[in-house]
This record gives structure tokens, C-alpha cells and sequence, in this order.
């Protein structure tokens, strides 16, 4: 069939979609929403004009036994976490406080039921003697304090006529890269300011003649009028000044004050490492509008299947992946409309406009298959969920690591945030952060068109069953298994990803082992669910010989799929735990010999053949064999880990 | 017959809606989903205070300690200032050449040039780029050179007109400690409340859609009794649910305090909720319009109400922490009173809507 024709058909659903939608916010909905939106906004005007604005989360967590008169009283009064309460030391004993402040003077109070701590008259100024429960709290309640009253002595310096008594030392900070071998993809030029910052290559170790004042932030500070042998006289110019703006900016929230902004330059307290607060904040904006693009986009999918309303355009001739495009295009271009309009808003330009679009898609495609397993609209709402709840922590978190470590760029998000912070984005930064989710949303709509088609619409089936239907419509003749092997790559990396992002809190010693063997697990069950499924479904014979047949291939388009891929370096993941991860560029494997580079070949054809014998027999079978795959998987990833450990 | 017989099968005919609500969520297993989530967000929020932990606090990663390249005429005061600090083992180079020697073949991981001007000391750090450790380097020489502003201060206290509050000692408390009650819990716990809610508009309208809201009726039930089967099956799952993370997490060790408390307040936040989305759902005109109504008004509502004192997130973390006061018992009692209310108010709505209107 021409392009064109089918382009034409596209649209024409695509325009039949949207004049449905625009049915369905009658003006009943709409005024129902303004009143809504009315009264959330009264409820939050009536808490700021009733002077209790700034409340936090963590309102009054830590409870503060100190008396009004104490000198510190001020810095509990004023610090959101901190509640003031009667002194008493039964009250601590009793645990009814979690913290006493006595500010009388040295020995003041010394208690028995928890670490108490004195500290020495200094310079004159008033000293003070805490005494905390013995609990984590206890300790925790501490820590909140000595940053309080950190912070309320920066106030009140702030307010001193004599800087040079207030501020006796200034601090300028700069960083320098340390490794000789820099990531590939990573653009290593990466400084706190934002801005590019100049020529810090390893090996300038002059430092005599102010040159590793680059990288402090300040972009055209290279050129600045340094003295010789005077690194610290760099004049503040708008890298600076921006720093400035992103610090107010973080400061006026919570987590800013965990955070800090950045900062390079000022008194000790106005430095901070760097975190990109507020372009994160800003990022996480870009995330808002998909949950209600999915909400709706995941209701018209399932409309279709409702009462088989879905099978006028099933009986048209359309091929069926032109229905799927036309009904997805209004919410593609929804999306895309506010990604656009976030981009202006928030001051980004066509790098986060491009890092947002396979976000966008990841939502669309994964709720797309949602919705064609879901049975009702009570199960499409815990797709729904899953999918946003999932897919945000999956891009924001890494995010958050933007500027520690070059995995940070597994999210397309990292993109969006650095091009906030002004930094350049390279094309391979781009590609490695955006690939797998380009590819992986196009697997999951071409899994979801598959099952599109009477027999699996209109029946309400297991989701297991469904999905292995799915599966199986994707497949073709032998030789598709081994392309489906491949194609697994990109879920196979997130699943290991998040397993250890889950795993991670356990200790070292357990955390490893159990790691390598959840890969092993994960890659198993990747190259041999197809095989299940096409037996299953009596695509494929049940003899001896096709099912190792099939096991080679998947294995074998299983190991050229990792092997071809960049990402496929990460999956050497026991380097991670190991804090040791660098991204290696493609083809660059640590393997020295041809024999360790083919190992991996036979490896995995070997346990995909395993899996594929317990497949031919029924679903136990299946799984036993899985198993016995896994524990020679894991065998061999404990092998390898111990030889490069 | 007697008017107690027939109270007595009105109620059993509620709670066999409800039942088969909860048979119906059972046989889709989507409840193992909801389950899955939480799962999700507890294991990667707990990697986020860990990963975070470990970036600021030195103390979390055993035998770590950063090695400071220490240079310039104000050298003394700032090795001084840097010997207070555990994690910091200072070297004082004569040159900045040696200094930035040690730092390039890693040595040293910071590097502090101090040098006296005009009565300050000017301190230039350099700590290594876009590295694992930078966080760490930077927060850790941060304190350093905070413990060299105060002795500073000290010593020009006379020059100034406030003098600075002594600071109390440190003693390792966990400043990410609060992180698990203030924002872990209220999330774990307000989930299934928000699940709830979205369940009921969908079992709501999918019967409105589906036509069988008409079949029901020729049922001797009347909509309140069917709108009340639903709704009781949804809050009764939600407090279930967040009761079984909070026994989770005190399994992991988070001390979970006012437990009973907590689930009255959970109880009455579903019952709000569920209430809220019932009322959308006849309300609106369709499925869609209901859904969006309900998860924009009530996130809405949520962040409205965390303006306000007592907000639900604040009150189950200050129940949960054990630092409740009156006030706080006092919100759960008002927000079980609310409870009430909208739960009147609701069964009022739907007992004036016709089903056959719907």
C-alpha cells in the first residue's frame, strides 16, 4: 500500500479520536474543575494568610526541651522541625522530649540516660549543654539542632556592620578533574557553574600562576586579571550571578536547605557541593502532564474493547498498526505540545524538548500495552498508576546524580537538567541516554499491536496468557527468535538496573551475590520466554532438536545484541557495586583474548538451550529448567567477577 | 415483616456488594500491582537515603577518609581548623606546585590554599571534577573551613555585636533520619487512600458504562446500597494495606509509634477519599471526565491541605515519629469527624440521584 494512502488513514483517525475527546469534557466537568481548583487554592491562601506559611513536612518532628529565656530558644522557635518544649530531665528520661538544651554553663546537665555532651566557654559567647535520648531520634534530633543553630548564626552575621569580623574567611571553590581516563560519552568538562569552564585538563599543576582557577564556575574567568601566584581574586561574573539566582532559589524550600545550590563562592556557609536543585525541580515538570495524557490516552484504549466497540475500525480495511498510530497521534502530539510549552516556560530549548519526547513515548507505549491486557477500567487504573509511578522514579532519580556520576545519563532527564545548568549535551550523551527508550517503546507498541485483533480484544483472558500471545504474534520463523532475543536487551538493562537500585540497601556481603544471581535470572528469562511462548502456542514443534535449535539462536541473537550495544557495557554491572563503573565506548570490551570474548557467546547459547528443553514439556518443566539455567548463569558471573576482582 | 429483619438483610445485602467487589479485585490479582508498587517506591526510596547518606556523611562509608593537600601562609589556622574533623587527615605542602602534585597523582583529594588578605584568610578548595567523592570532598572541607570561620569569629569577637552561639557537638545523628517519616511513610501509607479513591470511580462509572447499573436495579437494592457495598470494600482494603507497610517498616527497624492512631487517621482519609470519588462519579458526565476530576481534585486537595496545620502527611509523621501532641490526636479526631461528615453528605447525594438518570 502507498505511504500516502496510509498516512491519509492515520489522520483521519487520528481526527476521528480527537473530536471524541473533545465530546468528553462537557461543561459540567469543566466548571466541576474550576470550583476544584478554587477551592485547593482557598484551603492554601487561608494557611498563608492565617501566617503559617512554610510549614513543612517535617513541622515539629523533634521535640526540643529548652527554657524561654535560653539564648537558643530563638533558633528553636524558628526552625520548622524543631518544637520547643519545658525543660526537664525526667522529660528526657522519660522520653517525653528528645533533646534538652541547657545553656546555663559547663556541667549544667549531665545526664545518665542518654550521650550527653558539654562544650567550653569560646570567645565569650554564651556556651550550651545538650543531653539527648538514647535513640536514633535522639542523635538525629541533635544533628537537626547543631544545623540550626549553624544557620541561625549565618543570620545573624548577615546582619553585622563589620564584614571582616562576621566574615573572617572567604572561600572559593573549584574543581579540577583528578582521572587521566575520561569516559567517552561523558562530556568531562563538567563544572559547577553551569558554564563550560575552561582548560582543566589533568597534568596543569601550576599552580603558581592562578590557572586552576578555571572550572570555579566562573566561564570567562580565563581571561580575568589574575596575579601571579594569587589564585583567588576572580572577578564575579555572570556564571556567578546565575549561581546566585539558582541558590535563592533552592533556598526557599526544604530540600534546599538540605541541598544547597552549588555554590562556589562567598564564606564557608555559601558554598555547596554540586547539586542542580532547582533545574531538577524544573525537570520534574516535565514529567507532570504525562500522568493525565496516559489517564486519558489509556481510557480511549480500553473504550475500544469495551462492548466491541473497537471492531468497526478492526473490520475497515486498515492495517491495524495505522489504527494504533491514528489513536495514539492526538495524545503524541498532546504531549509533545506540553513538553514544548514547558521548554519555554522553564527556560530550556530543544535538547529538553528532544530528551522529553522518549519519555513521552515510554509513557505512551507502556500504558498502550497496559491497557490492551487490562480486563476492566479498575485494572487499567493500577496500570496507570504502575506506569507513572514507575517511570518517574525511573528517570528522576538518576537525575538527581547529575553531576556525581556519569551513570547519571541512563535518564533522559540528566539531559534536560543539563542543558538547564547551561552545559553542553553531545549527540553520544544524547543516543546513550535515549536510545533504549526509543527502542523500548517501540517494542512495546509492536508487542500491543500484535494482540490488537479480535481474539484477544474482545475475551477476557489472564495477563499471562495475553502476554504470551503477544509474544508469539511477533513471531515468525526460527530465525525471529534470536532477533527477539536482541530486542529484549533494553528491558533486560532496566530490569537489572532497578534490581539493583532495590538491592542495594542490603550489605555488601549479601547484596553481591544476590545481585549476580537476579541477573542471571533476569537474562534468562529474556532469552527464553519467546521460546515458551512460541511452543506454547504450537508455533514451533516439540522435538528434541528444534528445542536447541531455538535455545542457539536466542542465545547467540541474545549475546550480539549485548555485544552491539553501548549499553550492553553496563550489563558488566557487578562493576557498579563495585563503585568502579565507567562507560567504556562501544566495541572497547575488557576482554584480551578471543576466548574470553567468545565465552560469553557460549554461555549464553548453552543456558538458553536448557531453558528451551524444560519449555518443549509444559510450564513447571519450563521453570525447573529456568532454574538450573540461572545457577549456571550465576556460576559463571561469580567466575568472572572473582577473576577481574 | 418485622422492620428488624429487614435492616438486618439491607446490611447483608451491602456487604454482598462489598464482597464481591473485593472477589472481583482478588480474581484480577490487581491488587498484587498496588502491592508491587509500594514495593517499588520502599526499596527505591531506601536506595536514595542510603546513595544520599553515603554521598554527604563520611561516616556511613567505613574506613573512608579524604586526604587534604594544605598550602599557603595561613596554613596553621587551617590544619588546626581540619584536625577537629574525623574524616579529614590534613598534609601541609610549602608550595602550591608540591600541593597540586599530590592532588593530580590522587594523593590528595582536596586541596586548600589559605592566604591571609587584608585580616581575612582567603581559602581557595579545589576538589576533584564530576567524581563520586566530589559531593562527599566538598560537604566534608565545608565543616573544615565552617570550624575555621568560628575560630576565627572568636578570636575578632570583640570587633563584632553579636556574638555567635556556640554550636553543641556533633555526635553521628542521621540528618536523612527524618526523610522516612516525613516523606517514606506519608507516601506508603496515602497510596492505597489514592488507589482506593481511583477504584471506586472506575467500579462506579464502568457500571454506568456498561449498562449494568440498569440490571443491578431491577435487583431489590436501591443505588445508595450498591454505591455503599462498593465503597465499603474500597476502604476497607486502603487501611489494610498501609497497616501492612507500617509492620514492614518496623520490621526494618523504623520504629512506628501511635500505631493505632495511625490507622484511624488512614481509615478517615479513605473514607474522605472514597467519599469524594463517589461524588464525582455520579456527578460527572463519563468515565473520563471522572478520573480527571478525581486525581487532579485530589492532588489538589493534598497540596491545599499541606498549607494548613496538621496537614495529613505532617500528622502521620508526627504520630509515627512519636512526637504527637494534643494537636495532633485533635486533627485525627477532626479528620475522623470529617470522615463522617462526607460520608453523610455523600449518601444524601446519591439517595436524591435517579440510577436510570445516570
Amino acid at each position: 500500500m502507498k505511504l500516502g494512502t496510509r498516512l491519509r488513514r492515520i489522520w483521519r483517525i487520528a481526527r476521528w479520536e480527537v473530536s471524541l475527546g473533545s465530546l468528553g469534557l462537557d461543561r459540567r466537568t469543566v466548571a466541576a474543575g474550576v470550583l476544584l481548583v478554587a477551592l485547593a487554592g482557598a484551603i492554601a491562601t487561608a494557611g498563608v494568610v492565617g501566617g503559617l506559611d512554610g510549614l513543612s513536612p517535617s513541622q515539629d518532628i523533634y521535640r526540643v526541651g529548652i527554657s524561654a529565656d535560653s539564648p537558643y530558644y530563638d533558633v528553636v522557635e524558628s526552625h520548622a522541625a524543631l518544637a520547643p518544649y519545658p525543660p526537664a530531665v525526667d522529660r528526657l528520661e522519660r522520653g517525653e522530649i528528645d533533646l534538652l538544651v541547657e545553656s546555663r554553663g559547663i556541667g549544667g546537665a549531665t545526664i545518665a540516660a542518654g550521650g550527653s555532651g558539654t562544650v567550653g566557654l569560646g570567645g565569650g559567647g554564651p556556651s550550651v549543654s545538650v543531653a539527648h535520648t538514647p535513640t536514633e531520634k535522639g542523635a538525629a534530633a541533635l544533628t537537626a539542632f547543631r544545623a540550626a543553630v549553624q544557620r541561625y548564626n549565618d543570620r545573624t552575621m548577615a546582619l553585622e556592620p563589620n564584614e571582616t569580623a562576621a566574615y573572617p574567611v572567604s572561600v572559593q571553590l573549584q574543581y579540577r578533574s583528578q582521572e587521566s581516563l575520561v569516559p567517552g560519552a561523558v562530556d568531562a568538562n563538567r563544572s559547577a557553574g553551569g558554564t563550560d569552564a575552561g582548560d582543566d585538563e589533568p597534568g596543569s599543576t601550576d599552580g603558581s600562576d592562578g590557572e586552576e582557577s578555571n572550572g570555579s564556575g566562573n566561564g570567562e574567568s580565563d581571561d580575568a586579571d589574575e596575579g601571579d601566584g594569587d589564585p583567588s581574586t576572580v572577578d564575579v561574573t555572570d556564571g556567578t550571578d546565575r549561581e546566585r539566582v539558582d541558590r535563592a532559589a533552592g533556598d526557599d524550600s526544604i530540600l534546599g536547605d538540605v541541598f544547597g545550590g552549588g555554590g562556589t563562592e562567598g564564606s564557608p556557609a555559601e558554598i555547596s557541593p554540586p547539586f542542580p536543585f532547582s533545574s531538577l525541580v524544573l525537570a520534574f515538570v516535565f514529567l507532570v502532564p504525562m500522568n493525565f495524557v496516559i489517564q486519558a490516552y489509556g481510557g480511549t484504549i480500553l473504550n475500544e474493547r469495551i462492548n466491541r466497540r473497537g471492531e468497526l475500525l478492526l473490520v475497515a480495511p486498515i492495517e491495524r498498526l495505522d489504527i494504533v498510530a491514528g489513536k495514539t497521534l492526538p495524545y503524541l502530539v498532546a504531549a509533545i505540545v506540553a513538553i514544548t510549552g514547558i521548554s519555554l516556560g522553564v527556560g530550556g530549548g530543544l535538547v529538553s524538548v528532544a530528551a522529553v519526547l522518549p519519555i513521552a513515548l515510554a509513557f505512551l507505549s507502556s500504558t498502550f500495552v497496559g491497557a490492551m491486557f487490562a480486563r476492566s477500567f479498575k485494572e487499567l487504573t493500577f496500570v496507570t498508576v504502575t506506569v507513572s509511578v514507575f517511570l518517574t522514579s525511573y528517570v528522576f532519580v538518576p537525575a538527581i546524580f547529575t553531576n556525581v556520576t556519569p551513570i547519571a545519563l541512563i535518564s533522559p532527564l540528566t539531559l534536560v537538567v543539563m542543558e538547564l545548568q547551561g552545559e553542553a549535551v553531545g549527540l553520544g550523551a544524547y543516543f546513550f541516554s535515549t536510545s533504549s527508550f526509543y527502542l523500548g517503546s517501540a517494542i512495546l507498541f509492536l508487542l500491543g499491536v500484535g494482540v490488537y485483533r479480535e481474539e484477544d480484544m474482545f475475551t477476557q483472558k489472564p495477563v499471562p496468557l495475553k502476554f504470551l500471545d503477544a509474544v508469539d504474534a511477533r513471531l515468525r520463523g526460527r530465525k525471529s527468535v534470536a532477533v527477539a532475543a536482541a530486542l529484549t536487551i533494553p528491558f533486560v538493562f532496566v530490569a537489572e538496573l532497578l534490581a539493583i537500585a532495590v538491592l542495594f540497601v542490603m550489605p555488601i556481603e549479601l547484596s553481591v551475590p544476590l545481585i549476580l544471581v537476579v541477573i542471571a535470572a533476569i537474562e534468562e528469562v529474556a532469552k527464553s520466554i519467546h521460546i515458551y511462548a512460541g511452543i506454547e502456542r504450537d508455533r514451533f514443534d516439540r522435538s528434541i532438536r528444534t528445542a536447541l535449535v531455538l535455545g542457539g539462536l536466542s542465545g547467540l541473537g541474545f549475546f550480539v545484541g549485548e555485544k552491539f550495544t553501548a549499553i550492553a557495557q553496563l550489563v558488566g554491572l557487578p562493576d557498579l557495586v563495585l563503585g568502579q563503573a565507567t562507560l567504556t565506548p562501544a566495541g572497547v570490551t575488557p576482554a584480551s583474548t578471543l576466548a574470553l570474548l567468545f565465552a560469553p557467546l557460549v554461555l549464553h547459547t548453552a543456558t538458553a538451550a536448557i531453558s528451551a528443553l524444560g519449555a518443549r514439556r509444559n510450564w513447571r518443566w519450563y521453570l525447573a529448567a529456568m532454574a538450573v539455567a540461572t545457577a549456571v548463569h550465576a556460576a559463571y558471573n561469580v567466575g568472572v567477577v572473582s577473576l577481574y576482582g | 415483616m418485622a422492620d428488624g429483619s429487614l435492616r438486618q438483610r439491607l446490611r447483608s445485602q451491602r456487604l454482598t456488594i462489598a464482597g464481591r467487589e473485593l472477589r472481583v479485585l482478588g480474581r484480577e490479582k490487581t491488587i498484587v500491582l498496588a502491592l508491587v508498587i509500594q514495593l517499588f517506591v520502599a526499596g527505591f526510596s531506601g536506595f536514595l537515603v542510603v546513595g544520599l547518606v553515603s554521598l554527604y556523611d563520611p561516616g556511613s562509608v567505613d574506613g573512608y577518609g579524604i586526604e587534604a593537600a594544605v598550602t599557603g601562609d595561613a596554613s596553621d589556622e587551617m590544619l588546626a581548623a581540619i584536625d577537629d574533623r574525623e574524616a579529614i587527615n590534613a598534609t601541609e605542602y610549602t608550595s602550591a606546585d608540591g600541593a597540586f602534585a599530590a592532588f593530580d597523582e590522587g594523593r590528595a583529594q582536596a586541596v586548600f590554599e589559605a592566604t591571609d588578605r587584608d585580616g581575612r584568610i582567603e581559602v581557595v578548595l579545589t576538589a576533584p571534577e564530576g567524581s563520586i567523592q566530589t559531593t562527599l570532598v566538598v560537604s566534608e572541607s565545608q565543616e573544615a573551613l565552617r570550624a575555621l570561620e568560628r575560630a576565627e569569629r572568636a578570636d575578632r569577637a570583640a570587633s563584632l555585636e553579636v556574638v555567635p552561639l556556640e554550636l553543641p557537638p556533633e555526635r553521628g545523628g542521621n540528618p536523612y533520619f527524618d526523610f522516612t517519616y516525613t516523606v517514606l511513610l506519608p507516601l506508603l501509607v496515602f497510596l492505597p487512600v489514592f488507589i482506593s479513591g481511583s477504584i471506586t470511580v472506575d467500579s462506579i462509572t464502568e457500571e454506568v458504562d456498561r449498562g449494568t447499573l440498569e440490571l443491578l436495579r431491577v435487583a431489590p437494592v436501591s443505588l445508595v446500597q450498591i454505591v455503599d457495598g462498593k465503597a465499603l470494600a474500597m476502604i476497607a482494603i486502603a487501611p489494610l494495606q498501609a497497616m501492612t507497610w507500617l509492620a514492614l517498616l518496623s520490621l526494618n527497624g523504623v520504629g512506628i509509634a501511635n500505631g493505632a492512631w495511625l490507622f484511624a487517621l488512614v481509615t478517615a482519609a479513605t473514607v474522605i477519599i472514597v467519599g469524594f470519588a463517589v461524588g464525582i462519579s455520579i456527578l460527572a458526565a463519563d468515565r473520563r471526565s471522572a478520573q480527571l476530576l478525581f486525581s487532579v481534585g485530589v492532588l489538589l486537595l493534598f497540596a491545599g491541605a499541606s498549607f494548613l496545620p496538621g496537614s495529613p502527611a505532617n500528622v502521620a509523621a508526627l504520630l509515627a515519629i512519636d512526637s504527637a501532641t494534643t494537636a495532633t490526636y485533635a486533627a485525627v479526631g477532626g479528620y475522623s469527624v470529617g470522615a463522617v461528615g462526607v460520608a453523610g453528605a455523600v449518601r444524601w447525594l446519591v439517595d436524591r440521584v435517579d440510577a436510570n438518570e445516570l
